[in-house]
């Protein structure tokens, strides 16, 4: 290998190498101190089964967070509504998303009624907040101490896809518990 | 016996009573914990590794021999001593004492030194040497409630928190005798009591004064929250 | 740079940089999804538990059920505090359930072999059932037997209605009999077809032959509720119990004076006591003179203590007080219980005739504190067919008077012994239709496979064997939708798939479509009562309520007090065990699994991980001996030793030296050995009921599993006893005179 070769590829291994180091470092970074790097996908919201808007039923229609996820208040999760709830409604109100401006909304209401024989099939919904499996968050005692849900899930109503908005995590949590002299031992949520 | 306690979850001290005289050593509360807290499949090289997990065991002691041999079982759990030496032995302080009267182990905090299960006398604090596999079917069985421990870290009896948080979040009051760990719930003959020894009207804490109480290894000062009555020889 | 997630990767992917690092971060798919991909009651919200009572059969046992439920999967089994047989408490193989259900080796889908000893195809259940249905239509109905397990409640029912209907055999099979030695005994004494309860929470003092009610016998949990009260009640003196047993077992380490006879001598130490008693004028006159013909003590005098000392291997003067203990009046109520060893000998009827006939002489028949009689069951029970009859069967099986066995968790090819070698009867027979979830050593020689539920996915009721002592019928329900849900493939359940069979056979009194309506008719006929339990006005009301409660029991509906004269007792007891003890000098006590049973229950993981209380040991078989014997043979812990009994069969396992093991027994725990039966199970230990002798007790025919004798031979071989004693070694603490550690 002759002299010059080396003299080239010297400095390029090591500008590669030193790329290579710098993503690396700006990955745990931002992984460490901020929210996870929006290249993985945690930036915007991953598109659903349905493309259920918010924004026609918390702006248009009124419906309170809780009328649909009704286990907020009481429960570790918030609850997702099973399908018949969304098709009581929808039949209820006879929406079938033909009066709507939405060019998808007819197809995508027409997914909730499935086989006519099997009835319908469960929705697996992609999930957006998603917290480590060592933690162990409960709805219940936050909005029992009257936070708002969009305090963590930010303007839900105004989002056509719900996206994650806050950081969620443990230091966020923590600053928010002390501010609020909420309990701080690592037991709260971690079990 | 059903008294309301008027109490805030930093004024609950939880505490167990094992009655022995009741014990049958009949494994009920082992398998009924495993359930409950997703600890991992005990297959056969387990046992033979000695790295079985169990948060609960029971422990079988020979006395005498035969024909009059007499053999005693003693369930032993994580016995959330007050003086605890797995607390202050831990670099990464992923152990320590909650004001709920609970040991209490941080698994994200663990960094697998293992120096508290090696400091612990009872024996209670178990290591993952593996990765926990469940068959894919099977994990549709996991507690959603209780964090999967990964490999490298300590685990141990948590007097099943999650149930403990669940029945008191938000300061909410909890009657005696309202929940139970999975070992308590699970015992037929009622060997084992849970519940709030600030109370004074609750189930363990007049069991608490039995006569027969007393506490393992007690001269080593521990000061466990959990209390075993003394099984009672009659004449052979 | 405004970067998609696509964008990301297909960058990272060019580069090969990013991949390693993105892959390091992947979160798995089923983390992503809010709920899993399954069919979801739609009353069930997402992220909420529910709670569904239910009951389950296992196996002897029945146990009132709580089922924790989220998302559609069954999470956590709970005692139900509302049952009265089991309030609130549950055991290991209760638990096990969930692993039963969500296990992974469960059979998807009807299977369909077309050559012996080909591969499985799948097919429908149009097609399963169809070909079913030829399969009884095709021939003669008697040469058609269906073996089953024990069966109570509502299945029972469709089960027997199915038999008759089709005229075909039905025949039940417990590879231990299950009690019905004990069953007998208590008929022809007491007049009692359901088996008695025992007030074990009242008594004050109980005498038990063999039957180890605490670890693994008939209902333990049952048991167990009655035995902490016996102990430390409030309000009651602590009860005493004396255990008669050839095995250390739990229950004689709950006990406060065990005993050692030697197998098969149970009756006569039992006989012994009721002589003296008799003798001495301490036992129930009336009942004295009934049990002896009128003629006194004079008619037992075979029995006396010394006169029976040294067959029982018990000192006379030993006898004797066992007898005045049970008969000090201190020690009232008292109750006699039996079985397990006991019964299984070939004088088993002869020993629980003995044993349950004390009951009398202390006056604890029908009284609380001692033998409490149930009622006549509802629903019907298909209860196990002895040994004499199942030998019958395979004969018949070879001769081809039965040329198709339709079986369903009834494991014939692991559970009989292997002398009767009911492989090779099952092989002669034209076809093997299995109702099996599992691959089990039957199932695996079946043609036509149809899998069926596990208990937490289906209808039914269970009214469990003994009841409290009043009429209780447990309701199943479905805590969970089936697993295995293709349409037209996963699993269907038994009753339902005899129901649908039958009404394409055209069978006639088969009066319900499924299981659930079968259970609704029960509910109906109940409703219809306006007693016990829920009583509500309307039915719809009735129903929600008792699936609510998870059954329906009638504290009233006691059995009634008449029962007939007692018989006398027999004045001579009949021939023991016939094995030559200088060539077979070691008694042989086999002993159920605290987990795995009799085999069973060998599949599921928990069950086979509970360490045996004793030993500490699990997963694997091993030979208890008496340290001296051990010693005697030159045996160490660990040394691999061939077991041997009189039939020639044999079976090797690692020597576990106990302590409390006699010097003239080798304990051995059942349920491995299995060739099959999922990868829990299959090529672990060895099977003791292999080389157990099929002799039968004389008077019912019953599997006298207990009465064979081996001889042991060492090996060379070692093999460590998997098991959790020694796991933390022992130090022996300074100055602490209390524990002393001994070195292994």
């Amino acid at each position: 290998m002759s002299n010059s070769l080396i003299k080239i590829a010297v400095p390029v291994i090591g500008l590669v190498a030193a790329l290579v180091l710098a993503f690396v470092a700006y990955f745990f970074v931002l992984a460490w101190w901020s929210q996870p790097p929006a290249v993985l996908g945690f930036g915007d919201g991953p598109t659903q089964p349905i493309a259920f808007p918010h924004t026609v039923h918390v702006t248009t229609a009124g419906l309170d967070c809780q009328f649909c996820h009704r286990i907020a208040s009481t429960e570790e999760a918030a609850g997702v509504p099973a399908v018949a709830q969304c098709q009581f409604c929808h039949d209820f109100t006879r929406i079938t998303g033909e009066e709507s401006d939405s060019p998808t909304a007819e197809t995508e209401i027409a997914k909730l009624i499935g086989d006519p024989l099997e009835g319908p099939d469960p929705i697996n919904w992609v999930r957006v907040h998603r917290l480590p499996d060592h933690v162990q968050f409960v709805h219940a005692p936050h909005i029992q101490q009257g936070f708002s849900c969009s305090t963590c899930h930010g303007d839900i109503a105004s989002m056509e896809v719900v996206e994650q908005v806050r950081n969620l995590k443990m230091r966020d949590c923590v600053d928010c518990h002390r501010d609020n002299e909420a309990p701080t031992d690592c037991t709260t949520c971690h079990y | 016996m059903a008294t309301r306690t008027q109490s805030t979850r930093a004024d609950h001290k939880w505490g167990m009573v094992i009655d022995l005289d009741r014990c049958t050593g009949c494994q009920a509360c082992v398998i009924a914990c495993q359930s409950e807290n997703n600890i991992p499949l005990n297959d056969q090289s387990a046992f033979l590794d000695g790295r079985a997990i169990e948060w609960i065991r029971v422990e079988r002691y020979w006395e005498g021999d035969y024909p009059d041999i007499k053999a005693r079982f003693l369930p032993v759990l994580c016995q959330h001593c007050d003086n605890a030496p797995c607390e202050s032995v831990c670099p990464v302080y992923a152990t320590y004492h909650n004001n709920e009267g609970l040991n209490v182990q941080v698994y994200n905090r663990c960094v697998g030194t293992r120096f508290c299960g090696n400091n612990c006398p009872y024996h209670a604090r178990l290591f993952n040497y593996w990765e926990p596999v469940w068959p894919e079917d099977l994990r549709n069985q996991l507690n959603p409630d209780v964090t999967v421990r990964t490999r490298g870290i300590m685990e141990k009896c948590t007097f099943c928190i999650q149930r403990i948080r669940r029945s008191t979040r938000g300061g909410k009051q909890v009657e005696d005798q309202a929940f139970n760990p999975a070992c308590v719930q699970a015992c037929p003959t009622d060997a084992m009591t849970f519940g709030d020894l600030n109370n004074p009207d609750s189930r363990v804490s007049q069991k608490w004064e039995d006569e027969r109480a007393f506490r393992v290894l007690e001269a080593l000062g521990t000061n466990p929250s959990v209390k075993y009555l003394k099984q009672v020889d009659a004449h052979a | 740079m405004a970067l998609t997630r696509r964008q990301f990767l297909k960058w990272a992917g060019v580069t090969g940089i990013g991949a390693v690092v993105f892959n390091g971060c992947r979160v798995p798919d089923h983390e992503i999804q809010v709920q899993s991909p399954v069919e979801m009651p739609e009353d069930l919200v997402t992220g909420r538990d529910n709670y569904y009572a239910t009951t389950a059969q296992i196996g002897a046992a029945s146990e009132g059920l709580l089922v924790r439920v989220m998302e559609g999967r069954a999470k956590k089994i709970e005692g139900n505090p509302d049952h009265p047989v089991n309030t609130g408490k549950h055991g290991i193989r209760a638990e096990a359930l969930l692993q039963a259900l969500y296990h992974p080796d469960r059979i998807k889908h009807p299977l369909l072999r077309i050559a012996k000893g080909g591969p499985y195809r799948r097919i429908d259940w149009a097609e399963g059932i169809q070909r079913l249905t030829a399969i009884i239509s095709d021939r003669p109905s008697s040469e058609v037997l269906l073996a089953t397990p024990l069966l109570r409640g509502r299945v029972a029912d469709v089960v027997q209605a199915f038999a008759d209907g089709s005229g075909i055999r039905l025949q039940g099979f417990d590879a231990l009999g299950c009690e019905s030695v004990t069953r007998e005994a208590l008929r022809q004494l007491y007049g009692q077809n359901a088996q008695p309860d025992f007030d074990i929470a009242h008594a004050s003092y109980i005498l038990n032959f063999g039957a180890d009610f605490l670890g693994t016998w008939i209902n333990p949990t049952h048991f167990s509720r009655g035995y902490g009260e016996f102990r430390q009640g409030d309000g009651r003196s602590r009860g005493r119990l004396v255990h008669i047993g050839a095995r250390y077992s739990t229950t004689a380490a709950a006990a406060d004076h065990w005993v050692y006879a030697t197998p098969g001598s149970e009756g006569l130490l039992a006989m012994s006591i009721a002589y003296t008693m008799i003798d001495e004028g301490t036992a129930d006159s009336d009942a004295a003179s009934a049990l002896t013909g009128g003629a006194g003590a004079r008619a037992l005098q075979a029995f006396a203590p010394e006169r029976v000392a040294a067959q029982v291997g018990v000192d006379a003067h030993v006898i004797t007080e066992l007898a005045h203990e049970l008969a000090d009046k201190k020690h009232r109520p008292a109750l006699v219980m039996g079985g397990g060893p006991a019964a299984a000998q070939v004088n088993g009827l002869f020993n629980m005739m003995a044993v349950y006939a004390l009951n009398a002489l202390v006056g604890s028949v029908n009284r609380p504190g001692g033998l409490v009689f149930n009622p006549e069951p509802i629903s019907g029970r298909v209860s196990s067919s002895s040994l004499r009859e199942w030998k019958q069967t395979l004969a018949d099986m070879r001769s081809g008077d039965i040329t198709a066995v339709l079986v369903r968790e009834a494991d014939l090819a692991y559970g009989l012994p292997g002398a009767l070698d009911a492989r090779a009867a099952l092989r002669s027979v034209d076809t093997i239709v299995s109702f099996s979830s599992f691959l089990d050593e039957t199932s695996e020689l079946a043609d036509l496979i149809l899998p069926c539920h596990t208990p937490l996915e289906e209808w039914g009721t269970d009214e469990p064997n003994p009841g409290p002592g009043y009429t209780t019928i447990g309701f199943q329900q479905p805590a969970v939708n089936r697993f295995h849900n293709t349409p037209g493939y996963g699993t269907l359940s038994f009753g339902d798939v005899l129901l649908q069979t039958g009404s394409q056979l055209g069978l006639p009194d088969m009066p319900w479509e499924n299981m659930r309506e079968a259970v609704r008719a029960l509910a109906q006929d109940l409703h219809a009562q306006g007693r016990g339990s829920v009583v509500q006005p309307t039915f719809a009301e009735f129903w929600k309520r008792t699936l609510e409660r998870g059954g329906w029991w009638d504290t009233g509906a006691t059995a009634d007090g008449s029962r007939p004269d007692l018989p006398a007792l027999p004045t001579s007891a009949p021939a023991d065990s016939s094995a030559d003890p200088n060539r077979y000098p070691l008694h042989l006590v086999p002993f159920e699994g605290i987990g795995v049973g009799a085999g069973q229950y060998s599949h599921l993981p928990w069950a086979q991980s509970a360490p045996d209380p004793i030993t500490s040991a699990a997963w694997d078989t091993w030979v208890e001996l008496n340290p001296h014997t051990a010693d005697e043979m030159g045996l160490k812990n660990n040394d691999v030793v061939i077991v041997e009994s009189a039939t020639g069969r044999t079976i090797r396992a690692s020597v576990y030296i106990n302590p409390a093991t006699p010097p003239a027994v080798a304990a051995v725990p059942m349920g491995q050995g299995h060739r099959a039966f999922t990868s829990y199970a299959a090529r672990r230990g060895a099977n003791v009921l292999d080389i157990l002798e099929p002799a039968e007790d004389a008077e019912t025919g019953a599997f006298a599993w207990g009465a064979t004798r081996v001889r042991i031979s060492g090996t060379t071989r070692t093999k460590v006893v998997p098991k959790l004693e020694g796991i933390e070694p022992a130090r022996q603490l300074h100055g602490e005179e209390l524990i002393f550690v001994h070195k292994a």
